[in-house]
């Protein structure tokens, strides 16, 4: 249970960030989580890539090859319809994973 | 998960782990990069780079496994969604597997027979480069019943290029004695190298010498089974002596289990050489007009076939101008390979089978496209969900195509329990009518065909249901709710009960034929009365009976006429219906020609009263008669043909012939008084034309050996089994008693196999029939069920039930009309692929077609009567308060 929340938040953060920036590569993904945590949230870069081709394999991301501002060839990623859909009920799941777990810790 | 990433990559694995390499180096790159940006040293930005990225090992095999475990478990999830759709319809399900197990079992039944036939090398070394060697007339380019004399033999063994041997064979059987019962052995005469030439080695002792083919040589190699049934394995039986027809023989030799030679005779116990056609006072290996020896032969390595068929062309040609009296009507030699001789006839007959056997499973697959595309109607609410969800057109189409092979392997799996089920069943059905077909089992070949079959089934049914459901217009549907659905799909379900309605049409009228055919057969005239005839074989061994032979069989047909219940016995040499024949020439003083040029007839040995037995009329002069011996004038019956052919218009009786059979060297063929006409009788059952037939006295040609006993009773023929064999036994104690049998058992065994193809076709179209009919039923069933608001609509509005039914029932006569027609037209197109299976019919047969369309139309619109008349009796107010 606990590793699928882990794993379900790790899929949050890729989706939500692919639906903020569009298309991205998978280190840009690692430093826009960075950035956008505000340094908080340190995703071990590595363990990334498994999630991005799992993903893919389930159709929520598409991918294609192309080149960085620095001239590097690199894979991007992009948000597909469905995992737009997916990207609304992780959400919704989330939030109320942490309303719950907000209302225990406040509980007197 | 590297299990599965192994599996699934394969074919692929080069290529998915450069992908994942390059991007997980870019990754490692790009953060090296900004940390030397950030100001650390090269050095420490490539270490900080590794740190944060982890074990890069790991992950990429991580990464790899998520790519292919996941296509496998996408499979996988299709798969089990499938059983659960499946499960959910078990009606459906049913059905479905039920017809294609039907379909698919017989297949592979017919496929498994196929292959022990036709596929399955043969268990000789290398036996691609076995041929079959056949002297040829080339004005009839398809007789291949042509035999080799042994001088012709013996010339083109030497004279050729191209062969690294060339093998004569012919059969015979000896009577073994001396250890135990006497037996009969079938065995085989053959050249020296039969070993060397089939590359067998025998499992005890040595093969032939070249010098044992000299004259007086007596050595044999016997069989596995005989050394195991006579011999109890004994191992010193290399060396030993053996009793083989009065004459001693040595063993050299034991061949393994498995071998068989030639594959039509399985049972040969004993091979021994040609040395054994040399006997003195024998002269069969010196006449070349004497055609007996069949030939096996192997190409010298790098040798063509074409190349060996031309130099022995070559050679068979210069020995039509060297000896123009006795070969002018042999003038090249025609060269197949071993196996293809070997399958001669029967491929016709089992491509037939095989071909109308993968119409019924095209019939059953039409059968499941139509369920499936009824289906589809009621899943388009879900199919319509799915898209809606973001499934793509493809997703849905693997689901599908996915479904219906599930369906097919299940199929597929009962049709081989069903297959391995019915083999015996079949293999009983074609007796011993086609050589190897008793070794059908299963094998590599077999599986991989069911595998085939069964994939291809799923496709051809699920291809079409699949495609039509993934165009399902979203839009429209969801406007107009479930009651829509797209005319093109009546269009196409009608379609396909008109192409069912076709093929099955096809295999009734091929069915059709061949019972018609059949019948005929049966029905016609063997020109003698095959009830209550029992007929038994038995040799008299020159050894003892050379020249007491008459005086032996006089005694011997005495005592059996003696037994009770006998009404007549006689005996005969070449028996009707024991696939045998012999053919010589005659000479006819008012018709002088060469030795080339003289006709031929069949030709036999008879005892008195023989046409009596058989009740062969006679129809002028007399019967041969216990006073026609050596001494008495030489004399001779022939049949209606026979003086039809070579007398028209003449009185026969008192004409002298001379035909080309001596008794024994130095004693040339004798000038024979024709003293009888009989009427003609078939010698096979499966004979196009009577031929012109000659009988002559046993008792005027006493060392020819052997004759046939026939014995007409008046009680069940098998009845008088034990008191012929003991009377035999009475006379000799020697002579074994074979080929026990009943004239209507050999005529059955002749029909095998003409009653195998036509029983086979008969239940194939009679299974296409059903599925038709099924497949008809359940279209008219269903589209009724689809327009029953709009039946109700015109109820409510005046119409007739009567004209609701015959408009339901129109419907119906479109489609058999369409299917019927086609179906006619395809028969007369593909009927006469069975040309050579028929027997008293055209492959185009008006009444048989007619008959076959009349039962097509009949079932038909009985299959469609019972939905219609469930339409006219819709209640038009249940009907529109539906839906």
């Amino acid at each position: 249970m606990a590793k699928n929340d882990l794993q379900g938040a790790l899929d949050l953060l890729v989706l939500k960030t692919l639906a903020q920036t569009g298309s991205l590569h998978g280190y840009g993904i690692v430093l826009h989580v960075q950035r956008a945590s505000d340094d908080l949230l340190r995703v071990e870069e590595g363990s990334l890539y498994p999630a991005l081709h799992r993903m893919e394999q389930d159709g929520w991301i598409h991918s294609e090859w192309a080149l960085t501002e620095t001239n590097r060839k690199a894979k991007y990623y992009r948000l597909s319809p469905a995992g737009r859909k997916q990207l609304q009920q992780a959400e919704k799941s989330f939030e109320q994973l942490v309303k719950g777990v907000r209302a225990v810790l406040r509980y007197a | 998960m590297s299990r599965f990433r192994r599996i699934a990559n394969l074919f692929s694995r080069s290529k998915t782990e450069r992908e994942i390499d390059a991007e997980l180096s870019a990754h490692v790159e790009m953060r090296i990069e900004d940390n030397i940006a950030d100001g650390m040293s090269p050095e420490q930005a490539r270490r900080d780079a590794g740190v944060r990225f982890g074990n890069r090992t790991v992950i990429k095999e991580q990464v790899a496994g998520e790519d292919a475990a996941l296509v496998i478990e996408n499979i996988w999830r299709d798969i089990r969604l499938a059983c659960r759709q499946l499960a959910q319809a078990p009606g459906f399900t049913i059905t479905a597997i039920v017809t294609l197990a039907l379909g698919i079992g017989a297949n592979v039944a017919t496929f498994s027979v196929v292959d022990a036939v036709m596929l399955r090398p043969l268990p000789y070394d290398r036996p691609d480069q076995l041929i079959d060697l056949v002297p040829m007339n080339s004005r009839f380019p398809q007789d291949y019943s042509r035999n080799l004399s042994y001088p012709d033999y013996f010339d083109l063994r030497t004279g050729n290029h191209t062969l690294a041997h060339l093998v004569s064979y012919h059969d015979n059987s000896f009577t073994m004695t001396g250890v135990g019962d006497p037996v009969h052995v079938e065995a085989e005469i053959v050249a020296w190298d039969l070993l060397p030439a089939l590359g067998v080695q025998p499992e005890l002792g040595r093969g032939f010498l070249p010098e044992e083919e000299k004259p007086g040589t007596h050595v044999v190699l016997i069989s596995h089974a005989l050394w195991n049934s006579q011999f109890s394995r004994d191992p010193a039986i290399v060396g030993r002596s053996i009793n083989l027809s009065g004459q001693l023989f040595t063993v050299i030799g034991v061949m393994p289990p498995t071998f068989r030679f030639p594959m039509t005779a399985p049972l040969n116990g004993i091979w021994t050489t040609l040395a054994a056609d040399k006997a003195p006072g024998d002269s069969s290996t010196t006449r070349r007009g004497m055609h007996f020896l069949n030939a096996v032969g192997r190409l010298k390595p790098g040798v063509s076939m074409a190349q060996a068929g031309q130099d022995l062309s070559t050679i068979s040609a210069h020995l039509k101008q060297q000896y123009p009296d006795t070969n002018s009507h042999i003038d090249s030699a025609r060269v197949r390979t071993e196996l293809s001789a070997l399958v001669g006839d029967t491929r016709t007959a089992l491509m037939v089978v095989l071909g109308a056997v993968a119409l019924v499973l095209l019939i059953a697959c039409g059968n499941i496209a139509n369920l499936l595309l009824a289906r589809m109607r009621e899943r388009q609410r879900e199919i319509a969900m799915r898209t809606a969800l973001g499934a793509g057109r493809g997703r849905i189409v693997r689901q599908l195509l996915v479904e219906s092979l599930v369906l097919s392997a299940a199929g597929g799996l009962a049709g081989c329990c069903l297959a391995f089920a019915c083999t015996p069943v079949l293999l009983h059905l074609i007796g011993e009518s086609i050589p190897r077909a008793a070794d059908a089992g299963v094998d590599v070949r077999i599986l991989a065909f069911a595998i085939g079959i069964s994939s291809v089934a799923g496709l051809i049914f699920g291809v079409v249901p699949a495609v039509t459901a993934s165009k399902t217009e979203l839009v429209s549907l969801l406007k107009e709710g479930a009651r829509t659905e797209a005319a093109s799909r009546d269009w196409l379900r009608a379609a396909l009960i008109v192409a069912q309605v076709a093929v099955g049409l096809v295999l009734t009228t091929s069915a059709g034929l061949l019972i018609t055919s059949f019948l005929h057969l049966r029905r016609a005239d063997e020109g003698f009365n095959p009830d209550h005839l029992l007929t038994l074989l038995f040799e008299t061994p020159d050894a003892r009976y050379k020249d007491t032979r008459p005086d032996f069989y006089r005694q011997y047909f005495e005592k059996v006429r003696a037994l009770p219940s006998v009404q007549s016995a006689a005996g005969v040499m070449i028996m009707p219906m024991t696939s045998d024949n012999a053919d010589i020439s005659f000479e006819d003083p008012e018709h002088p020609t060469s030795e080339a040029q003289r006709p031929g007839a069949n030709v036999t040995l008879i005892t008195p009263d023989y046409f009596r037995t058989m009740q062969i009329p006679l129809l002028q002069g007399r019967d041969l008669s216990d006073r026609d011996t050596m001494t008495s004038p030489q004399v001779i019956v022939v049949d209606q043909a026979f003086a039809k052919q070579f007398f028209p218009g003449e009185n026969v009786l008192g004409k002298k012939i001379r035909p080309g059979a001596s008794n024994g060297p130095g004693d040339g063929p004798q000038w024979r008084e024709i003293v009888g006409v009989v009427g003609s009788v078939r010698l096979s059952a499966t004979q196009r034309e009577l031929r012109p037939e000659m009988y002559l006295p046993s008792a005027q040609l006493s060392q020819w050996c052997c004759l046939h006993t026939v014995i007409r009773t008046s009680l069940d023929p098998h009845s008088l089994e034990p008191d012929a064999r003991r009377l035999v036994a009475s006379m000799d104690k020697e002579i074994p008693v074979t080929n026990v049998r009943t004239m209507q058992e050999l005529m059955f065994m002749e029909l095998a196999q003409p009653k195998f193809a036509m029983v086979l076709l008969g239940v194939f179209a009679a299974l296409s029939i059903a599925l038709t009919v099924v497949g008809l039923y359940g279209v008219m069933t269903y589209s009724i069920a689809r327009r029953t608001r709009e039946i109700g609509i015109r109820m409510a509005l005046g119409a007739q039930r009567n004209h609701v039914l015959s408009k339901v029932l129109r419907e119906a006569g479109v489609i058999l009309t369409a299917g019927i027609g086609i179906g006619v037209l395809a028969s007369l197109l593909s009927t006469s692929l069975l040309e050579s299976m028929l027997y008293g019919t055209g492959a185009r047969n008006p009444g048989v077609l007619m008959l076959v369309s009349a039962i097509a139309a009949i079932t038909g619109l009985i299959a469609a009567f019972i939905p219609a008349r469930r339409a006219a009796s819709i209640d038009p107010m249940q009907a529109l308060r539906a839906d």
